[in-house]
């Protein structure tokens, strides 16, 4: 099993067409984790943890465009990775518009039922933390 | 939301639904599906399209209409190419000219196909591959990969994959000339080198279809199509490469937009006038990724023919295989539009809807000229599909354009609740319908009461003035993406 950050947690939003995930956690950089976590879930990329990993960054103008890069970067990296998927990951530095992460990827575990996923939009995107520092994020994908 | 009955099947969404409307929106449909499109807020999605800079006429909407991301999944909008008009890539969508070909035979399906179904299907599945990660049937150099990008079918012919005949009847003559190789991303030339010639998943299907019904007879006999003959239709798009186009260019505009001081109630909707060089390079990446599209299908086609050959021990000539036709339904395109009796250059927008065009337009092939433009309407898995026609009415109504499919009216998981996978394919074959093996997760989620009915879908069109029907087709066998 992928190993899910033990903070937070994430579930999918119901879309006519399309699904979307909502993530949270006691921090932006773990409710981004939990979105990435729920990506690979969605698309049935997941994989044990092990393997190699490979350094993220994103840039984007807001923290909204920064959740939509990086999931658009995890997508990249699972369709590119014959099949490898998502072992593990790490946000390393999150800055107002740029994001790193560590992100590990190792041979699938998954029987190939897992939904393709073109892309995460912009679409009722939404980032906030609350006063107490926590944070929840909702991201819409086109599947 | 208060939406004004214009007649039976057309709605006005009136300016100042939301704030911002520079036209009224117009959506083509029976109540019933106009009912279902304000209950998912499709609606909305039709008015917020209507702000957009430089938009012409009316935010239009299909009668397949449903909730997408920023633009409404059927909406139509054109844009002012002359003027302050935009380009907006989510109102092309991620699949960049996702489509429908359509694949002739002079078998008949009682005779000649049904005692050979399962073989057939079974030959169609090895050779179409399909699902997250599939690779393709052709994996292409960098050099080749550029070439396709340019040339689309026009590639593949030199190639001697498939006949010339094949590109005359394929939209654009199978290549957008003006692509732009260089503008597509690193990112997508490697997503795209080894997916050419797959199908993808999701609604993607190829089908074994048997012609139900015949209702425009010289237009069907003009397309070569007949009671009781076998066709296959096959629904997919750019795959990867075209996905990360999209991604790419919204990004890029989503950036743009506060610099040049353009708003839009939802950031899917990112866009950039046509003028700019952002704009510029978005056109030629999209048609690139268009020509990948249709050289996909082309690949695919390609493929169907051999399993015809090995199956039936005939030639492809020998069983009449043949290119009826083959239509995007995910594109912008730059096109000359009557408006208030004026000729206007304009960028048409359809996302979810087919280029409709009527009878007598330069652009088609010699042969369709007198019938009109044929479109393609995929059903949903397992349900009718459709060939219209366009029609000269459409031309005035929304920038001739119709409708693209079935349309979702339930999510996934919805669908998975209320059948299982193996319950559906007992009840696909119970009807006469041969399964190709697939995961029996993904066919519930694609079951065919999570779409709308496709026979209104098209009744609506057609009573609309959209199209004109010619042909209904029914499955008898489904390779699912």
């Amino acid at each position: 099993m992928i190993r899910i950050p033990s903070a937070g947690g994430f579930a999918f939003l119901e879309h006519t067409a399309d699904v979307g995930i909502r993530a949270w956690g006691p921090s932006i950089s773990d409710a981004f984790e939990q979105a990435g976590v729920g990506l690979a879930t969605l698309m049935g990329a997941t994989a044990e943890p092990s393997g190699r990993t490979e350094p993220v960054h994103v840039e984007g103008i807001d923290l909204e465009g920064l959740l939509v890069a990086f999931l658009n970067e995890l997508i990249y990296l699972f369709e590119i990775a014959d099949g490898e998927g998502l072992a593990s990951l790490k946000v390393t530095r999150l800055e107002p518009t740029s994001l790193d992460a560590d992100v590990q990827l190792a041979p699938m575990d998954t029987s190939g039922e897992g939904l393709l996923v073109k892309a995460a939009t912009y679409h009722q995107l939404e980032v906030s933390e609350r006063p107490d520092g926590t944070a929840e994020a909702r991201v819409y994908l086109d599947v | 939301m208060e939406l004004e009955r214009v007649n039976e099947y057309e709605w006005r969404v009136p300016i100042g639904t939301v704030a911002g409307m520079r036209v009224p929106g117009i959506v083509f449909g029976t109540e019933e599906l106009i009912q279902r499109a304000v209950e998912d807020r499709a609606i909305q999605q039709v008015a917020n399209v209507a702000t957009l800079p430089g938009i012409v006429g009316a935010s239009y909407a299909m009668p397949d209409i449903h909730w997408g991301y920023g633009f409404p999944i059927g909406g139509v909008a054109a844009t002012d190419a002359d003027g302050d008009g935009v380009i907006s890539p989510g109102g092309v969508g991620f699949d960049i000219a996702c489509g429908v070909r359509l694949v002739r035979t002079d078998l008949t399906w009682e005779a000649e196909v049904r005692p050979r179904i399962g073989e057939l299907v079974s030959a169609l599945g090895n050779a179409t591959p399909r699902g997250t990660g599939a690779g393709g049937r052709l994996h292409l150099s960098r050099t080749d990969l550029l070439r396709v990008l340019r040339d689309g079918v026009g590639f593949l012919l030199d190639r001697g994959i498939g006949s010339p005949r094949d590109a005359e009847y394929c939209e654009d003559g199978g290549v957008l000339e003006d692509a732009l190789p260089d503008e597509v991303s690193e990112r997508a030339l490697t997503r795209g080198a080894g997916q050419l010639g797959s199908l993808g998943a999701g609604n993607h299907f190829l089908e074994v279809q048997v012609v139900d019904a015949i209702l425009e007879p010289q237009a069907a006999n003009v397309m070569g199509l007949f009671e009781g003959q076998v066709c296959v239709m096959i629904h997919c798009g750019s795959r990867g490469l075209g996905h990360q186009v999209c991604t790419d260019y919204v990004a890029t505009m989503d950036r743009l937009m506060g610099p040049l001081g353009i708003e839009v109630p939802d950031r899917q909707l990112a866009c950039a006038p046509l003028t700019n060089e952002a704009a510029r390079r978005y056109v030629g990446a999209m048609n690139a990724a268009a020509n990948f599209a249709r050289a996909n299908r082309h690949v695919l086609a390609n493929g169907v023919r051999a399993c015809f050959e090995a199956v039936l021990e005939r030639s492809a000539r020998d069983l009449g295989v043949a290119l009826v036709y083959d239509v995007a339904h995910n594109l912008a395109k730059l096109e000359e539009h009557e408006v208030d009796g004026r000729h206007r250059r304009l960028c048409v927008h359809r996302k979810g809807a087919t280029r409709a065009f009527g009878p007598g337009h330069p652009s088609l092939p010699d042969a369709y000229r007198a019938i009109g433009q044929p479109v393609l309407i995929p059903g949903s898995m397992g349900t009718a599909s459709f060939v219209l026609v366009g029609t000269a009415e459409a031309e005035y109504k929304a920038f001739a354009s119709t409708c693209h499919g079935a349309g979702r009216v339930m999510s996934r998981t919805q669908a998975r609740k209320r059948i299982g996978g193996h319950e559906l394919a007992r009840q696909l074959e119970a009807e006469g319908i041969t399964l190709a093996p697939g995961s029996p997760k993904l066919l519930a989620e694609e079951a065919p009461f999570a779409y709308k009915d496709v026979d209104e879908v098209v009744r609506s069109c057609e009573g609309a003035g959209l199209a004109r029907t010619v042909a209904k087709l029914r499955p008898v066998g489904v390779v699912k993406g």
